[in-house]
């Protein structure tokens, strides 16, 4: 009896291997010495410049190689003027390894400039910026006016939205699955939002190497698993411990909020970061609108509990304050890539307080997610955050 | 709760950081401590840890020499017939499969005749006959197309000679007076030219012309990306060769300059010479001079020969006053020196 249950085990263990073998036969075959079988074409090289700061008489292009093969970057222009530049640490650029390049430039501000770099076998790649600005300084004041914006875009107007929390508490039953829903709406949209934005960003910035549109996919399925699985987990808790449901589900509600709203950040951070003040004026002014919405969909399922201003407080600041982190990253220290990641981590949580919500809403509405209050909730939702998403 | 919410905020923790770690984590490779220095188009000295590109200042170790190129005229193998008459002949190699390196660290494919961007200057006095030996060492099909006076069947249009060593001679008489270009006319015309199946042919009158220090400059450009347009400008190939490697020459001696525009994709070029003008004859084929300048604009195979001396010492910039082209490599540099020998005959371009 041991004896063959010994050897299933080993054939078990045989047949998950013997593929492998397989896999790795095969790749040795067509890599290996004498494998001249997928000798298709001339790779062509490929570097994407990723960012563009303008500095003190200088310009500052950091340059990622996206192509299939090791490039030399020899020529740096601006519009299209050859320049004698630096590189740093050097010219020769493995796959996705970066440089910096360094273009002596008195530069104007507020005019547009192409950056171009050519590497060794005479390929020109450029980028347009719309608008020169001296690159932010990490100062205190800067940082401060930072923290300041974050907070009138971020937590000011959450905590304006949660004082609908006593109207909310007051309406019927069937008024309140209306402002459930309204938060599932709300939230849906800040979804498409935020994916919209990243694949914007990975668009404009982001080499098609990184296959832009499914690394935000996979962040946006990873992110929602992640928050599925703890945000189940919180709720088991919470049935046995003093922590009611609703207010495990405010709490996850304001956590993809906040992930949201640092996403939101980066934005505003980047715009200020890249010149666009005007445009970061109406993002600013835009962003506290939208976002007073965002503490109706806090109140909501908190507004059938006995409820503490400080834990509602709390819940504010949670969703509010990362967009003050996310200015900070967003103007010091802009990546493209952090940014797609960020805006789809947020978007994935999104989703998972969308299915929460909607699991509740039907466990509350005797299973039926159809009645006139949550369809309608749903839609007005959507519409809201439409008409003031205009603002931006 | 506490535990709870602590586990909650201890994986999203934990997603940020490996999600920051993956955007921010430093891929750039070791930073070399040595410190180098480099001069800006506007006189600033710049200190990198890093490597200078900088096909201005960088001494470059292109094939091509554009200072032997210069001042290179081909007059063949001599022979006389029985009639009397000069005959020159030549044997002009085509090849397609050189990959040179026409500006430092920028490698492009250029083809050639007898090695060369541009091909050698066939020089002749007005009535030799000329007898060129064409070898198609390229894998495509090539011709010499001379502008000129010759027969139809000269012409090289019609009678395109085939790649692996393919032959043709070309035999005609030199001629009219002047300067003009010769260059590939295999169709897709313009990748034949712009690859570099160009060069330069310079007529004599009987009489000559008077002595001075001749040089040749074929005004071009390099479409090293195939988008059709230039990349690089240059006189004689070689972006900014002759700003860092200035062409020397002397006070009152004249100066006789054999220009031919050989630049595509751009409807016009032009030369502007500094502080001085010069005397112009539009493809070099009448005596007098149409015009004093110094500025002319040139179309597609536009030639002419500029004659001019200078009257003080200095470095004197020449360049393209389309700016985008001398930012781009159409710029050099006279450097004019006291002439030592100011009483003396000196005979040149013989």
């Amino acid at each position: 009896m041991e004896l063959s249950n010994n050897s299933s085990k080993v054939k078990m263990i045989a047949s998950g291997i013997i593929p492998f073998v397989f896999v790795i036969i095969m790749m040795a075959y067509i890599f290996g010495p004498g494998g001249d079988l997928i000798d298709l074409g001339i790779p062509l090289p490929e570097v994407t410049i990723e960012k563009v700061d303008f500095v003190d008489s200088e310009i500052h292009a950091t340059v990622r190689n996206t192509g299939p093969i090791p490039v030399n970057i020899v020529v740096a222009d601006v519009n299209d003027r050859i320049h004698p530049a630096a590189v740093e640490p050097d010219g020769y650029l493995e796959r996705y390894e970066t440089a910096l390049v360094r273009i002596p430039f008195e530069w104007n501000e507020a005019e547009p400039y192409t950056v171009g770099i050519t590497v060794g076998d005479g390929t020109r790649f450029e980028k347009e910026i719309e608008s020169a600005a001296p690159a932010l300084q990490p100062t205190l004041d800067l940082a401060v006016f930072f923290a300041i914006i974050g907070t009138y875009v971020g937590i000011i107007p959450v905590m304006i939205g949660l004082l609908w929390l006593p109207f909310i508490k007051k309406i019927s039953k069937s008024k309140y699955h209306f402002f459930l829903a309204l938060t599932a709406g709300l939230l849906l949209f800040l979804a498409f939002d935020s994916i919209e934005e990243a694949v914007d960003v990975s668009n404009e910035n982001l080499a098609g190497s990184f296959n832009g549109i499914l690394l935000i996919a996979t962040v946006i399925v990873l992110s929602f698993l992640g928050l599925y699985y703890s945000g189940e987990k919180l709720v088991q808790r919470a049935k046995s411990s003093k922590l009611a449901k609703p207010v495990a589900i405010a709490l996850m509600i304001s956590i993809s909020i906040g992930l949201h709203n640092f996403g939101e950040g980066l934005a505003i951070g980047a715009a200020v970061g890249m010149g666009s003040i005007a445009f970061s004026t109406f993002l600013i002014v835009g962003f506290a609108l939208h976002n007073t919405t965002e503490g109706i969909a806090i109140a909501a399922p908190m507004s059938r509990e006995k409820v503490m201003i400080g834990k509602l407080a709390a819940m504010g600041m949670i969703a509010g304050s990362p967009a003050i982190f996310g200015a900070w990253i967003g103007g010091f220290v802009y990546s493209p890539f952090t940014s797609v990641i960020f805006l789809s981590i947020g978007a994935g949580a999104i989703f998972q307080v969308i299915v929460i919500l909607i699991k509740w809403l039907r466990d509350e509405g005797d299973k039926n997610l159809s009645s006139a209050s949550v369809v309608s909730g749903f839609a007005v939702g959507m519409l809201v955050m439409y008409l003031t998403s205009i603002l931006i | 709760m506490k535990i709870t919410r602590s586990n909650t905020m201890i994986l999203l923790v934990s997603i940020i950081v490996g999600v920051s770690l993956v955007a921010v984590f430093p891929t750039f490779s070791d930073a070399q401590s040595e410190q180098k220095t480099f001069v800006t188009h506007s006189g600033a000295v710049v200190r990198t840890s890093g490597e200078v590109i900088d096909p201005l200042y960088t001494v470059s170790t292109v094939d091509f020499d554009p200072d032997e190129f210069l001042r290179n005229f081909e007059y063949g193998r001599v022979s006389v017939s029985e009639t009397g008459q000069t005959i020159r002949e030549y044997t002009i190699v085509a090849e397609d499969d050189k990959i040179q390196e026409i500006s430092p660290g920028v490698f492009y494919n250029v083809w050639t005749f007898n090695g060369t961007v541009p091909g050698p200057t066939i020089r002749a006095t007005e009535g030799d006959l000329l007898r060129i030996h064409f070898i198609n060492n390229g894998s495509k099909e090539h011709t010499m197309h001379f502008h000129g006076i010759h027969p139809a069947g000269m012409d090289g249009v019609f009678e395109p000679v085939g790649g692996n060593g393919g032959q043709f001679v070309y035999e005609f008489e030199a001629g009219p007076v002047g300067v003009h270009p010769y260059h590939c006319h295999v169709m897709p015309l313009e990748e034949h030219i712009v690859h570099g199946l160009y060069g330069v042919f310079i007529v004599d009158p009987k009489e000559g012309r008077a002595p001075a220090d001749e040089m040749v400059m074929v005004l071009n450009g390099l479409d090293t990306d195939f988008d059709t347009e230039n990349n690089f400008y240059a006189a004689n190939t070689i972006p900014f060769y002759y700003q860092h490697h200035p062409i020397q020459i002397n006070t009152h001696e004249l100066i006789r300059v054999y220009v031919v525009n050989m630049v595509e994709f751009d409807p016009i070029n032009n030369f502007h010479l500094h502080g001085n003008l010069y005397k112009y004859y539009p493809t070099g084929t009448d005596i007098v001079p149409s015009f004093y300048t110094d500025m002319i604009t040139m179309s597609q195979t536009e030639r002419g020969i500029m004659e001019f001396e200078y009257e003080y010492p200095g470095k004197y910039l020449f360049h393209a006053h389309k700016v985008e082209f001398s930012e781009k490599g159409w710029v050099g540099i006279f450097l004019v020196k006291e002439n030592p020998e100011i009483n003396q005959d000196i005979e040149y371009g013989t």
